[in-house]
């Protein structure tokens, strides 16, 4: 396989990071006074996309023996890796001086905060179309891995910024009715598209099968039903879904608060996990 | 402008790796990494059959896909054609290796550089013949250009109706007899 973990990992803290400055701007709006889950989100931005990008530039082994290589980065407009680095080149600057803001308690301006969102969907976005486009692996190249990279993103970064939440704030943050609704709903698309995406790559070539089948019945199965299925989609599903949508009132017991830990925790592992699979079980079409 | 490209007639292809071993020479190659890979095809039907030899390495694909990917720029195809990496440039992202259809890219350590055959190409010329096709015990390997109606490559893939490896994967240059 040509990338690895280390690839697996800067495609999750970039997405999750992301979802998280989306998740800030969201809660900004939507719920003013949650304070702490808001410079939760506007910290975790540019924390975990710097992660991502020392991450990313560890595996460039030429880069690391001679950096100044780095800027040749932005003269192929042509190449999705290329557009990453526009995207990012914007994104990384507008979340760390949200983040200064935030820290000094000074209010982020509503344009910065807009353009903001708008990159962090390009960074989201980036991160799928980057193995979208390689012809090579049919598990890569079909038009919804993207999608499924964005809802993915958004999820995880609502689920750092709520765990983090939940831990200092929790009597607001079983209050936000709209944050808890979208997880839950982002865990049932994100099902759903990861459902499709499988069926159509599955149907599409020989090696898109066996890709597919190595995810759902062969090497990679423990990891896809265990930490993506299971971990990933299901339990957050019941455990944020039961609330939102059975009790319908604010939980306040200490299992509760376990359980969604373990929920937003599941989450997290699940996006992770998404990325590694897609990394490792893709299989090159044949030449001969 | 020439067009390079490659012949390799895997019927005579005897599988004695020299080619490979003579690359590895030319470009200072350590014994684990190499430009040129063999796969080998069980052909025939019963009782006839037989194991063919493809070697396989950079196709220098007319719309390389590793050329489209590479974000640095350190890819580019010469006006004759020749696809190759500019070493000073390349950061070792591997975006190429994952683009390339045919497996034909190689990280070189310690450098962390993606390279890949680059038909022996120095000082603004290929190789005249590239080492592989110098070396080869059988003549197996022809290199000219195929823009050429008279060069012994052209003649020699219109003879054997030679094609290249996977159809229209990607517009490749190196056209095989099988
Ligand atoms: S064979 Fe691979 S490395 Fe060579 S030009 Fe084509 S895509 Fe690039
Ligand atoms: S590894 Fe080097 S040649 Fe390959 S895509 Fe990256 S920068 Fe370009």
């Amino acid at each position: 396989m040509v990338w690895g973990p280390m690839i697996a990992w800067y495609l999750f803290l970039a997405g999750a990071s992301a979802g998280a400055f989306i998740t800030a701007a969201f809660v900004a709006r939507k719920y003013p006074d949650s304070v702490k889950m808001r410079v939760a989100g506007r910290l975790i931005a540019p924390v975990f996309m710097a992660i991502g990008l020392l991450l990313l530039m560890l595996d460039a082994e030429a880069g690391m023996h001679d950096p100044l290589r780095f800027v040749y980065l932005v003269l192929n407009p042509g190449s999705v890796m290329t557009l990453g680095v526009y995207f990012i080149c914007i994104y990384m600057p507008v979340c760390l001086i949200a983040a200064i803001l935030e820290i000094r308690k000074t209010p982020v301006p509503g344009w910065l905060d807009w353009i903001g969102i708008i990159s962090a969907f390009c960074v989201a976005a980036y991160t799928g179309f980057l193995l979208g486009v390689v012809h090579a692996y049919p598990l890569w190249n079909n038009a919804i891995l993207p999608i499924l990279f964005v809802i993915s993103a958004l999820s995880a970064g609502l689920a750092a910024t709520s765990l983090i939440g939940l831990i200092t704030d929790r009597e607001r943050f079983e209050q936000m009715w709209l944050v808890k609704k979208s997880h839950v709903i982002l865990s049932a698309i994100e099902a759903i598209v990861l459902f499709t995406m499988l069926v159509i790559v599955n149907s599409g070539s020989p090696e898109g099968a066996a890709s597919v089948h190595s995810l759902i019945a062969g090497q990679y199965a423990p990891l896809f039903w265990g930490g993506l299925v299971i971990l990933g989609l299901i339990a957050p599903f019941m455990i944020e879904g039961y609330p939102v949508f059975i009790t319908k009132k604010p939980e306040t017991s200490t299992t509760s608060l376990v359980v969604s830990i373990i929920g937003e925790s599941g989450v997290l592992i699940g996006g992770f996990v998404l990325r590694l699979l897609i990394v490792l079980a893709a299989l090159p079409v044949a030449f001969l | 402008m020439a067009r390079y490209g490659m012949l390799i007639d895997t019927k005579k292809c005897v599988g004695c790796y020299a080619c490979r071993i003579a690359c590895q020479m030319i470009n200072g190659l350590p014994s684990d990494e190499a430009f040129i890979k063999f796969y080998e095809e069980e052909q025939g039907s019963y009782p006839n059959v037989y194991a063919e030899n493809v070697p396989v390495q950079c196709m220098h694909c007319e719309d390389a896909p590793c050329q489209t990917v590479c974000p640095t720029t350190a890819t580019y195809t010469t006006d004759s054609g020749v696809v190759l990496v500019d070493e000073k440039k390349c950061i070792g992202c591997k975006y190429c290796m994952a683009a390339c259809p045919y497996n034909a890219r190689v990280q070189l350590h310690p450098s962390g550089v993606v390279e890949k055959c680059r038909f022996c190409w120095y000082e603004g010329e290929p190789g005249n013949p590239p080492a592989c096709v110098g070396t080869c015990i059988s003549g197996a390997r022809i290199f000219g250009d195929l823009d050429d109606p008279e060069s012994e490559i052209c003649k020699e893939i219109a003879r054997t109706n030679a094609q290249p490896l996977a159809g229209d994967l990607t517009r490749a240059k190196i056209y095989y007899v099988r």
